[in-house]
């Protein structure tokens, strides 16, 4: 378990949340790539913590704050799907065809 | 070290579940009989007569049911309740996993718990069980809230989120007495928690059983033993926060923590037999319009207790 | 740090489990199952956290983790058309590209990771990071707490407003009529009678 593999990992998580996040066509499974892109974040920031910071507060500080910012997100975003739902009926990226050019 | 770190406490958390399970199905039972009910057979021996019964019987399959999430699901119950009676101290030493956050730990059971119970009521394919399955999710989300601020509470004087030091803050004088609003909220959250009783809606008479409507077999019997298990845990967690833990005269810790848990259970037990279900529309008003300002009031009670 | 085999051992079991669950979130029929996955994935990230001695941080991702996938796992069943996965189904677009994208996006992080040379100051072990990380959020960072609190309130406060039936002018079913069943179509709901009844003949009254 060292940085090297601690960063690994987050990066292979952050890679299948761009592809998640970038390829599904549902509004939540979007979602869903976003969160595991944040989950990535927040174990780097651990392992950076734990190798490279001396145990510094701020790191843990900055993984709290990612874990509220994921929860303002996943409820702006469901908010955002309920609204969408209501006006257009879509659930899908594919239907929200406004700002198309 | 492995004997003492990880073999002695799963097998002390192995024997007080069993135990426990046994001790609550016996105790329901002469509640039930106390207050009338017909009693088949003796006391002591229904339960393992049931649970022999249970296991010869065919587990129910219902139409392209969630299989692998429908069979797990009482499983990780127990887990879970194995989980939350760990943290519970048994004396200043006698403790199965003494996280520094235990605190937190107990409320991650609870939150896992929503998940398990609405797994189980979601993965049967059955209209009754994901009713019962969304009541619980509805309500859990409020339980949790009151049980993390009257947690907090309960932290504040230990300063600390362990909960041995939890216990040793009670010393002078136990919580129940120093933040008197923090035991009845707990005592509801336990009730919501565990589904028993008056906020029985996961399980309730009125879907025919709910979450547990559609399961017959060995997997009934693994979610009887794990509500029965959650109950003892909770018991032990409330112990542990309000009533002093360890604490007392003569007779050895463990023990005490053991009498406290048993009185606790009898509370609970006594509760489920006597209120009526409540509906959960009036559920809703009440956890979040009354119960939830009444621990902020704890929430700053024990601040102010704290800062004097 | 030293670590001892067993601790690395779970970190590699764990590791394959969170990598593992991620990927089937995208690739299981059954959309319940999918947040699920999804909440294994942050478990495993949770207790790798617990292992790198932030056992707050582990805890509360537990905690957290569990209702947001809860909801998450509601909102799926709400508005997605397979929730059980009874029927199989792939709803992907412009699929080579983001595989193209997370590839990409992976080799570069993962790089940076074996050929940056970061600093080696391992945490030490007489730190006790609940404490220090109550201190840090009560003392220097207290202004980063607090407005993170009022960002939480406001998105409460903002995910009422979204997805509220009351409008400005009252509630939804009073004023206004309801979306189209088809975009465009007539107004889901009753149509409007015409009182043909009352325009001609009958009673005047003064």
């Amino acid at each position: 378990m060292t940085l090297t593999t601690l960063l690994l990992l987050a990066a292979a998580l952050i890679g299948i949340g761009i592809y998640g996040a970038l390829s599904q066509q549902s509004f939540v499974m979007l979602m869903m790539g976003l969160e595991l892109i944040l989950n990535g974040v927040m174990l780097a920031a651990v392992a950076f913590w734990a190798f490279s910071g001396a145990g510094a507060p701020e790191g843990q500080l900055l993984t709290i704050i990612v874990m509220a910012v994921m929860a303002i997100e996943m409820a702006m975003g469901f908010a955002l799907v309920v609204a969408v739902f209501r006006g257009k009926q879509a659930d899908m990226t594919e239907s929200l065809t406004g700002l198309k050019h | 070290m492995l004997l003492s770190e990880l073999i002695l406490p799963v097998l002390m958390v192995m024997f007080m579940l069993t135990v426990g399970a046994y001790v609550v199905a016996v105790l329901d039972r002469l509640i039930a009989g106390a207050f009338g009910a017909p009693q088949a057979g003796r006391v002591w021996l229904a339960p393992m007569a049931r649970g022999a019964w249970l296991m010869t019987q065919h587990a129910n399959a219902t139409e392209a049911p969630d299989w692998q999430a429908w069979r797990l699901a009482p499983a990780l119950y127990l887990a879970l309740a194995a989980i939350g009676l760990a943290v519970v101290p048994w004396s200043e030493s006698l403790v199965a996993t003494d996280l520094v956050t235990s605190v937190v730990l107990w409320g991650s059971v609870e939150a896992l718990a929503t998940v398990v119970i609405f797994l189980h009521g979601w993965s049967a394919n059955a209209l009754l069980a994901l009713i019962g399955g969304y009541r619980y999710v509805a309500l859990g989300l409020s339980y949790i809230l009151i049980s993390m601020f009257v947690l907090i509470g309960v932290a504040l004087p230990a300063e600390s989120l362990q909960f041995t030091q939890v216990v040793a803050s009670q010393e002078a004088l136990w919580n129940v007495i120093r933040q008197p609003l923090g035991l009845p909220l707990f005592l509801i959250v336990g009730l919501g928690m565990t589904f028993w009783g008056p906020l029985n809606l996961a399980d309730s008479k009125d879907l025919a059983g709910g979450t547990a409507s559609e399961i017959s077999g060995p997997p009934r019997l693994v979610w009887d033993v794990a509500r029965a298990a959650m109950l003892v845990a909770f018991s032990g967690v409330a112990a542990s926060a309000f009533l002093g833990g360890w604490m007392g005269p003569w007779l050895p810790g463990p023990l005490w923590v053991a009498i406290k848990m048993l009185a606790v259970l009898l509370v609970l037990l006594l509760l489920g037999r006597v209120l009526p279900r409540i509906a959960p529309e009036r559920c809703v008003t009440l956890m979040w319009v009354v119960l939830l300002p009444l621990s902020f009031i704890d929430l700053v009670w024990a601040g102010i207790g704290a800062l004097l | 740090m030293n670590h001892g085999i067993g601790i690395d051992i779970t970190f590699l079991s764990l590791a394959t489990l969170a990598v593992v669950t991620g990927w089937r979130v995208f690739r299981t029929d059954s959309m319940v199952r999918a947040s699920f996955f999804l909440l294994v994935s942050f478990i495993a990230v949770g207790v790798i956290m617990i292992l790198l001695a932030a056992e707050y941080l582990g805890v509360a991702m537990f905690f957290m983790m569990a209702v947001e996938m809860t909801v998450m796992a509601l909102f799926m069943v709400m508005f997605m058309m397979n929730p059980a996965g009874l029927n199989p189904m792939n709803m992907v677009h412009q699929e080579r590209i983001s595989i193209g994208a997370g590839i990409v996006g992976f080799l570069v992080l993962g790089a940076m990771a074996l050929l940056a040379a970061f600093p080696d100051q391992p945490v030490s072990a007489d730190l006790e990071p609940v404490r220090s990380l109550g201190n840090e959020m009560l003392g220097d960072s207290m202004l980063i707490f607090e407005s993170a609190g009022i960002v939480l309130l406001t998105t409460m406060i903002g995910v009422v407003v979204l997805s509220s039936h009351r409008g400005r002018y009252g509630a939804a079913a009073v004023g206004s009529l309801p979306p189209g069943l088809e975009p465009g179509g007539d107004p889901a709901g009753k149509p409007e009678e015409k009182d043909e009844d009352e325009e001609g003949g009958g009673h005047h009254h003064h």
